[in-house]
């Protein structure tokens, strides 16, 4: 039976193993120590692995280990272990401190009897209204010889993928470059999508074109700002210890030494002070005001869909009081004027389209441009994340807010930067695609495109569309409609070999519409009900995994536990499904096309990193760029949870030397080297979300909770964090829930013309009547089905974050109301 | 047994005991089946130790005490028509929890974790990984009695030091 400890936990013994292991969640990425022994056998409180006297009570800050941050697990050697994982005090990103998700990392292991219980262990083929488990050899053979089919009589964009590009768990430099290396070297196919969003795109393509990398300083650098400026973000509750760890020292102004050694000499040190641009208030801007005092704290709290006026304005008001960097705008900038002329707007006109009052605009700019005291420039450092890049149009979005980055200079100064903030931590590494990419204006839609018949194969791997997509229900009904065209298929041909049973699902995918889906996770979820081949992947703390953080601070997880089953890591299940298709080309004696399926004979992810990461360099696209060929796992173990921040400079002594800030020599990613202004006027309402407000009641926006990550996998299992959000919840103005009469714990139905959702009634003031908020990602509520099928058709990402609905109230299920609690989170 | 179902019922077993302010000894069933996690879970066994008046609770709405060590500060607090008692040392670093009677919440002064005392210690929102540990209390007359800890303590392997 399950038996989880509550008041008494056991001592790991001096001497066991101990490995490091980086959070598997946020970009953050913070440090934690893995601890692993033999169930039976204990330390005492005065000799354990920990080295403190477990007999004292620890101190504030002291080290200890949460029931959460234990388990029990069975490896494939059938023995007992149990396991501590907790946060690193000698990591520099986390300090000893961990979120709410990185410290529950132990309890999301498997186990067979806890709440993991039902983590995919074998691979499954559909059959007879199943899946059914089955070996890796059986399902890969009878994969290969669908696909082979297709890439023998059409083309290889009829074989489409969906797939992570991210660090973390389910992701890393291994496991992007294996299926990097399957999908784009091997199959060649370009009918690609990333995990969040329906094309294969950047999120952040403006700043790229415009010559900066989207993480270009450190969380030192932060630490040394005199003001930060955060757009479209809530970091308490999605980075968050980059908010209490580094942040927060500076809005409390504990750092002075820190910020006297970095300054200028004569510069002005002071506390730093944060601005925050969101249409909503947020836990990271009540806490900031306890952190820095109100008056160092500004919300500029603007309609949505709105961010680009203001950014406009900044830009304009800065240039007319002459605050800009006149020295590196000239010498290191081009299109200044241009971008001014085509983004001028006038305070007035600012504060009528935005709502934010002209006042706290002019306060904005002078704590990120106005000189200090001492006549110094400000150091601002910039940061913004899904507000924006998933708003009303990503690319002028992200133009808007560097065109004020350049023109202040905040980016390549000690105490500046302009990033992305991130969701998981980041791990590309892949090929090009064949024949490169069409240009980001003309990317297919993939998920669209499939949901509209095209493809003949679709992979999802890693991800679930049907939540994290354009218009989910209706996608998820497509998906449905044309697997079951499959389904029947294989069912007219139940025992019949791979052969036959290959050439079955090829013709009811060619002639009659079917899609053959393979999906590749490590839980069930809806693509479970659409899949006809599903394979069990390994994540974080199964398998070694390299990533690098929102600072480029790369480390190796390392292996602590075995996977269920024979789960494996995703780099290898590529591989498998490569060699499968390379064995079938051999026995044809079709040597070009074998040739193709050639360079997977990888017995481990260190194979797959020394192939792709440490072995490609300038040859592919990587975050580790062409250094990364210096990095090992040899080096990066000896890094430890420090790592190293890329790229990597050099290796000295036996010690990876890595760069803390980009830019500072002033020369940036363009042709000409310097950083390119881009005009960026205020998008309009697109039309598809337009006909939604128009025809209904509220302006329905998403985003992220504390304490659940991405589609809810192992949130929606872990008891702590189930029982506080069953459902999604979906924040109402108290004004709005009088007049629909609804209550805290009502179920409410929200719908519009692409499909309907429904979530738990939370009233909140964080939203401004005719707005509602409702968290993102929950697989049993995915506000997603609401989402329209617009994307910005310059760089195809989506508005997530603006769509419209009707809402009305369903009842009360006395369950969810009993349990839940309904107090502010502001 | 869903946590769902567990919630509910110690609920109802808290009210009555508040409710008919009458004598409510722990049966070993009630006991084992007031567990905060799935699965069933280890208790030691915890002395037993009178922590004030009922009556002075009612009127204060908080009573200050330390369980099952000096060591470990905790508070009751009367919500809804019911003595509820907690550790006050968060369950993510260990700073001392402050309590707001008004809206019977605790709140960490240094990471800014929430917890409901009306709801068993439920995390409003916040970087702990656990609900606040419970301590289980009878009312005896006018006395409040505690007897055992339903979750671990910050800053120990185990609820009672060796």
């Amino acid at each position: 039976m399950a038996f989880t400890i509550n008041d008494r936990l056991p001592i790991p013994p001096a001497g066991c193993e101990e490995k490091n292991v980086t959070c598997e969640f946020c970009i953050v990425g913070c440090g934690y120590k893995a601890y692993k022994w033999p169930a039976g056998t204990e330390g005492t409180p005065r000799k354990n692995a920990l080295g403190v006297d477990l007999s004292k009570q620890q101190p504030t800050y002291g080290l200890w280990a949460s029931p959460q941050m234990f388990n029990t697990v069975t490896d494939r050697d059938g023995k007992k272990y149990n396991v501590i994982v907790i946060p690193d005090h000698q990591c520099v990103v986390n300090q000893g401190q961990n979120s709410a998700r990185g410290g529950m990392m132990a309890s999301t292991l498997f186990t067979a009897t806890s709440f993991t219980r039902d983590r995919l262990k074998d691979p499954a083929v559909y059959g007879g209204n199943n899946l059914n488990r089955d070996t890796w050899e059986n399902t890969m053979d009878l994969t290969a010889r669908v696909l082979k089919k297709i890439l023998d009589n059409d083309h290889p964009d009829e074989i489409a993928f969906k797939a992570f590009d991210h660090g973390g768990g389910g992701g890393g430099f291994e496991n992007t470059w294996g299926t990097g290396k399957l999908f784009f070297s091997a199959i060649q196919t370009r009918s690609a999508a990333i995990h969040n969003r329906p094309a294969y795109n950047s999120e952040v393509h403006a700043t790229r074109e415009m010559g900066i990398g989207e993480l270009n300083s450190s969380y030192y650098d932060s630490e040394l700002a005199d003001t930060l400026f955060v757009i479209g973000a809530n970091p308490y509750e999605t980075q968050t210890n980059l908010y209490l760890m580094h942040w927060a020292k500076n809005l409390q102004g504990a750092n002075f030494d820190d910020k006297k050694k970095e300054y200028d000499k004569g510069e002005t040190v002071q506390k730093g002070r944060i601005i925050f641009v969101d249409p909503r208030l947020t836990a990271s801007i009540t806490n900031a005001v306890e952190l820095a005092g109100k008056e160092n704290v500004l919300h500029l709290r603007l309609k949505p869909g709105t961010d680009v006026t203001l950014m406009n304005a900044l830009l304009t008001y800065i240039h007319e009081k002459g605050w800009e960097d006149k020295e590196f705008v000239k010498n290191h900038t081009e299109g200044y004027s241009a971008t001014l002329k085509a983004n001028r707007v006038s305070l007035d006109e600012a504060e009528k389209i935005t709502g934010v009052p002209k006042a706290q605009i002019v306060k904005t700019a002078e704590w990120i441009a106005k000189p200090k005291a001492s006549g110094h420039r400000p150091r601002t450092s910039v940061y913004y994340e899904k507000g924006v890049i998933w708003g009303i149009k990503n690319y002028q979005n992200i133009a808007s807010i560097v065109n004020v980055a350049i023109q202040t200079h905040s980016v390549g100064r000690v105490g500046t930067g302009v990033c992305r903030l991130g969701g998981h931590q980041e791990g590309y590494c892949r090929p090009p695609a064949p024949e490169g990419m069409p240009s980001r204006d003309k990317l297919v839609v993939v998920d669209k495109a499939a949901a509209e018949g095209d493809y003949l194969a679709f992979f999802i791997w890693g991800c679930n569309p049907f939540v994290d997509s354009i218009m989910g229900q209706r996608l998820g009904n497509a998906f449905k409609r044309r697997s079951e065209i499959v389904k029947r298929a294989i069912d007219r041909n139940i025992g019949a070999d791979n052969e036959t049973l290959a050439d079955a699902i090829y013709r009811a995918c060619k002639y009659d519409g079917g899609l053959f889906i393979i999906d590749i996770d490590i839980y069930p979820t809806f693509k479970s009900e659409v899949a006809h081949v599903q394979l069990p992947a390994a994540t974080t703390m199964e398998m070694n995994l390299t990533s690098m953080s929102g600072e480029r601070r790369m480390r190796l997880s390392e292996k602590v536990v075995d996977a269920p089953g024979i789960a494996k890591p995703d780099c290898l299940i590529s591989a498998d499904v490569a060699n499968a298709l390379k064995a079938l080309y051999e026995k044809e004696g079709n040597t070009a096309m074998a040739k193709r399926f050639e360079g997977f004979d990888w017995k481990s992810e260190e194979d797959a990193f020394n192939d792709g990461f440490a072995g490609q360099g300038a040859k592919m696209h990587s975050q580790g760029g062409p250094t990364g060929t210096l990095a090992s796992y040899d080096l990066l173990r000896k890094a430890g949870n420090n790592g190293v921040q890329l790229p990597i400079q050099k290796v000295e002594n036996g010690k990876l030397i890595g760069t803390r800030l980009l830019y500072t020599d002033k020369k940036f990613g363009t042709q000409s080297g310097k950083a390119m202004f881009q005009p960026s006027p205020q998008p309009p309402m697109p039309k598809e979300v337009q006909r939604q407000l128009d025809k209904y009641e509220f302006f329905v926006t998403s985003g992220r909770l504390n304490e659940v990550w991405q589609s809810n996998y192992h949130t929606s299992r872990i008891p702590m964090t189930r029982g506080r959000w069953p459902v999604a919840p979906v924040e109402i103005h108290p004004a709005d829930a009088k007049k629909k009469g609804i209550q805290n714990g009502d179920m409410v139905l929200l719908y519009n013309d692409y499909g309907s959702v429904r979530a738990v009634a939370y009233l909140s003031e964080s939203v401004e009547p005719g707005t509602l908020f409702m968290a993102f990602g929950f697989p049993n509520s995915p506000v997603n089905n609401l989402v329209t099928d617009f994307v910005d058709p310059d760089t195809r990402i989506p508005f997530y974050k603006g769509t419209a609905a009707g809402m009305k109230r369903i009842g009360r299920v006395d369950d969810i109301y009993r349990s839940m609690t309904f107090k502010s989170r502001i | 047994m869903s946590k769902q179902t567990i919630r509910n019922e110690r609920r109802g077993f808290f009210k009555a005991v508040a409710g008919a302010a009458a004598t409510a000894a722990a049966s070993p069933a009630l006991f084992a089946g007031e567990a905060k996690h799935e699965g069933g879970g280890a208790y030691l066994a915890y002395d037993r130790k009178k922590i004030g008046s009922l009556e002075a609770l009612k009127k204060s709405g908080t009573l200050n005490f330390s369980y099952p060590d000096a060591q470990s500060p905790c508070l009751a607090v009367y919500v809804d028509g019911e003595v509820k008692a907690y550790s006050t040392l968060c369950t993510h670093k260990g700073c001392p929890l402050v309590y707001n009677n008004d809206n019977h919440t605790f709140v960490c002064p240094c990471h800014f974790s929430k917890f409901d005392a009306a709801k068993n210690g439920e995390m409003i929102i916040g970087q702990a990984t656990e609900e606040l540990p419970r301590v289980y209390v009878e009312v005896k007359g006018d006395e409040i009695v505690a007897y055992g800890i339903d979750g671990l303590v910050f800053g120990r392997e185990s609820n009672k030091l060796s």
